[in-house]
């Protein structure tokens, strides 16, 4: 059974960049424009996850963004390894959101999208990290979501997907539609030929703005935020080297113990 | 005018770094302390889609265009030359004259298989006797009946004595002209044809992890059909291939400069002597910002180069021009990097060891630079064909 499929892919600044380049200034993260954006890590999971059903079942994957200022030629990476195509929410009034309003946002532009019967999520962005949008758009969908997936297997309209546990993983079996995260597990994203290149510079990515998804602005990136961001700031590290001597190294020791005691250490 | 490169080209960037910095460069090292060619990242790149680049889907090429060829190529030379080579070879001068000159049955029959990696093609031009003046070449090819048979001996042929080579592009004298001088043709010769032997090159110095080999005709026949092309057109179809081949030669020297400066700065930038990050010294400053202006005009000149082969200009002088000036760019680049590195630089722990020995055979393969000034100075008005 061909699988339709869609998978939420973020654009991020690179997470290999050196903490130090980041900064906040007014609550907010900046960036000097050496650092160059990518698809998140989970995200690229995701892909591939869809990816892998699409070998062996077929189907069509639409990849799914939001943002603003996307990079086209780092966001259509997704349709130069293998997705068929690209929606874009693309827009300043998108910027800004918390969890709560960027899937209110994807859910929106899902259900525009259409037929589907498996959403792809990364487990996490790898800016922020919260990981909430997944479960966030499973809920406005009304859909079963499955969490923590290191892989999918679909037959006979179901998923049956093993689940990353602490001590090993679970196998759970699922109704389609259904709302996938996905975790590490499932394998590094393939890397993109030169055909799949070819052909994704021929596709033009959709971009819809937000009367296209039919949504108010007020219900939107900063506007439409549920929580709020109270403070930014980077944590100032402090080290400190003090030196614990004694007569003996016995004595130096047993010393040591009791100043790593009184400091909670022990 | 536009600077900009196109999506697809930053995309293949891209794609082909993260491959050879995830794929190649943990093994680079050990492939070439062990002068190992391996098939099976051939075959990896050529499911990327490596070989075939200029080639149409129709044949199983990704079309991708000179510009992408190029990217492609300075990628994984700033990662590994060798693997450079071979995708270079395996494209400019293996698949080339096949697709540019083969009719379309040698087209069918070929293409597919070697823009799948299935085999890859080699051009034997190179003899004992016939480097640099190719036109002299001993090596001949006596029509009789229906069939070629070849006899002579080739040398120093990239791709052809490896596990995957499966067709020779043979260079042969197949005559006489009117005035006197060799006729030249090229026949497509399958390499396990009964009489030709090839064996495997050792103990180079650079492109350790490239297959060279060394080709022997003894009564080697081939079906009339397997000539490429017309009679008497082997001449020109070499020098049209080595045009293109240039543009993949100065790819190589492009990314191993790259290579050699990011090497250079990072080194610059955390050895500490006197105090100082080394870099901090005006002398050595000025070295890393000549390899950045240098690099900068090899590869403004390397990317027009190939925007005039797409657009269908001729070449032949800007593609000396950039294969010249690449090859000798990456030359200073090394230089500087290794005297940056001090001691470290002459170890094999550090890469640019390597980078310093690949850059050698770039000022000598597919036209050595003194041929390449020549090129070059009969296309700007300079009198007199025996410069
Ligand atoms: C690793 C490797 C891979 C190769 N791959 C291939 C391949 O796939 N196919 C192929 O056919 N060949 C291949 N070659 C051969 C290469 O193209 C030749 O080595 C090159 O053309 C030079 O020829 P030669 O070595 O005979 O040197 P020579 O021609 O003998 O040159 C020796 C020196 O004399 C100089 N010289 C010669 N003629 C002149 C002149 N008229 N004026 C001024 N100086 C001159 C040269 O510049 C050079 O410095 C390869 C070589 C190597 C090392
Ligand atoms: C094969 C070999 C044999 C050796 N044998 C011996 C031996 O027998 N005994 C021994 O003691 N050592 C030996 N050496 C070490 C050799 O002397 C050092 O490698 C050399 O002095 C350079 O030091 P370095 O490698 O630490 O480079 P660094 O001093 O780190 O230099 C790196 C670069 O920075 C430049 N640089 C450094 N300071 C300045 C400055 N103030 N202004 C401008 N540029 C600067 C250098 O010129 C160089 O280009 C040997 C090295 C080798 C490779």
């Amino acid at each position: 059974m061909p699988v339709n499929m869609i998978v939420c892919c973020k654009q991020v600044p690179d997470p290999e960049a050196p903490p130090a380049v980041f900064k906040v200034v007014n609550n907010k993260m900046t960036l000097p424009p050496e650092v160059k954006p990518v698809i998140g890590q989970y995200e690229e999971f995701a892909l591939e996850a869809a990816l892998k059903i699409k070998d062996t079942a077929g189907g069509k994957i639409t990849a799914l963004s939001l943002g603003n200022n996307f990079v086209r030629d780092v966001i259509k990476k997704a349709l130069a390894v293998g997705a068929d195509e690209l929606v874009l929410l693309e827009d300043k009034a998108f910027e800004d959101g918390d969890s709560w309003s960027t899937a209110n946002a994807l859910a929106a532009a899902i259900k525009k999208i259409g037929a589907y019967n498996i959403i792809f999520c990364g487990r996490q962005s790898s800016d922020w990290d919260a990981g909430q949008v997944g479960l966030g758009i499973a809920e406005i969908l009304g859909i079963p979501a499955v969490t923590l997936a290191r892989k999918v297997e679909v037959s006979d309209g179901k998923a049956k997907v093993e689940r990353v546990i602490p001590d090993g993983y679970q196998v759970v079996e699922v109704t389609l539609p259904v709302l996938i995260i996905v975790t590490s597990g499932i394998g590094a994203l393939r890397y993109a030929t030169l055909k799949g290149i070819m052909a994704a510079a021929k596709k033009q990515p959709a971009v819809w703005k937000p009367a296209d998804i039919g949504l108010e602005p007020s219900k939107l990136g900063a506007a439409g935020r549920r929580s709020k961001l109270d403070k930014l700031f980077q944590p100032v590290k402090e080290s400190k080297c003090e030196i614990i001597g004694g007569d003996t190294a016995a004595e130096a020791g047993a010393k040591l113990a009791a100043r790593l005691r009184e400091a909670k250490l022990l | 005018m536009d600077f900009d490169l196109s999506e697809e080209q930053n995309l293949t960037r891209q794609a082909i770094r993260a491959f050879a910095e995830r794929q190649i460069a943990p093994i680079a090292r050990e492939l070439d302390e062990k002068e190992k060619f391996s098939a099976e990242l051939t075959h990896k790149m050529a499911d990327l889609g490596l070989l075939g680049c200029f080639v149409p889907e129709k044949y199983g090429g990704s079309n991708m265009g000179y510009i992408s060829y190029a990217i492609a190529v300075e990628e994984l030379a700033r990662v590994d030359a060798s693997q450079a080579a071979t995708i270079a070879a395996g494209n400019s001068l293996g698949i080339g004259p096949i697709y540019y000159f083969g009719n379309e049955k040698q087209k069918q029959e070929w293409l597919p298989r070697l823009c799948s990696g299935e085999c890859l093609a080699a051009f034997g031009l190179t003899e004992p006797d016939a480097g640099s003046d190719a036109g002299s070449s001993r090596t001949t090819a006596t029509l009789e009946g229906d069939y070629w048979t070849i006899n002579g001996h080739k040398i120093f042929i990239t791709n052809s004595a490896c596990p995957l080579t499966g067709v020779i592009i043979v260079q042969a004298v197949t005559g006489k002209h009117e005035d006197g001088k060799p006729e030249i043709s090229c026949l497509i010769v399958p390499s396990d044809t009964p009489g030709l032997t090839a064996k495997e090159m050792k103990d180079k110095m650079m492109w350790r992890a490239s297959n060279t080999g060394e080709l022997f005709f003894d009564d080697c026949i081939v079906p009339e059909a397997n000539l490429l092309g017309k009679r008497g057109d082997g001449f020109h179809q070499m020098l049209a291939t080595l045009d293109g081949g240039r543009l993949s030669i100065a790819a190589m020297g492009l990314g191993g400069s790259q290579a050699a400066f990011e090497l250079a700065l990072q080194y610059a930038n955390s050895r500490i002597q006197f105090g100082r990050p080394i870099g901090s010294f005006q002398v050595n400053a000025f070295k890393l910002a000549d390899m950045a202006l240098e690099i900068e005009l090899a590869r403004n000149l390397l990317y027009k180069t190939c925007w005039l082969r797409e657009n269908g200009r001729p070449i032949t002088k800007e593609a000396a021009m950039a294969k010249l000036f690449c090859s000798e760019v990456m030359r200073r680049c090394v230089h500087h990097a290794v005297q940056l590195h001090g001691g470290y630089g002459l170890m094999k722990d550090y890469e640019v060891e390597r980078l310093y020995r690949d850059q050698r055979i770039l000022e000598i393969g597919e036209g050595t630079s003194e041929i390449l000034r020549i090129v070059i100075a009969r296309n700007i008005g300079v009198s007199g064909r025996a410069i």
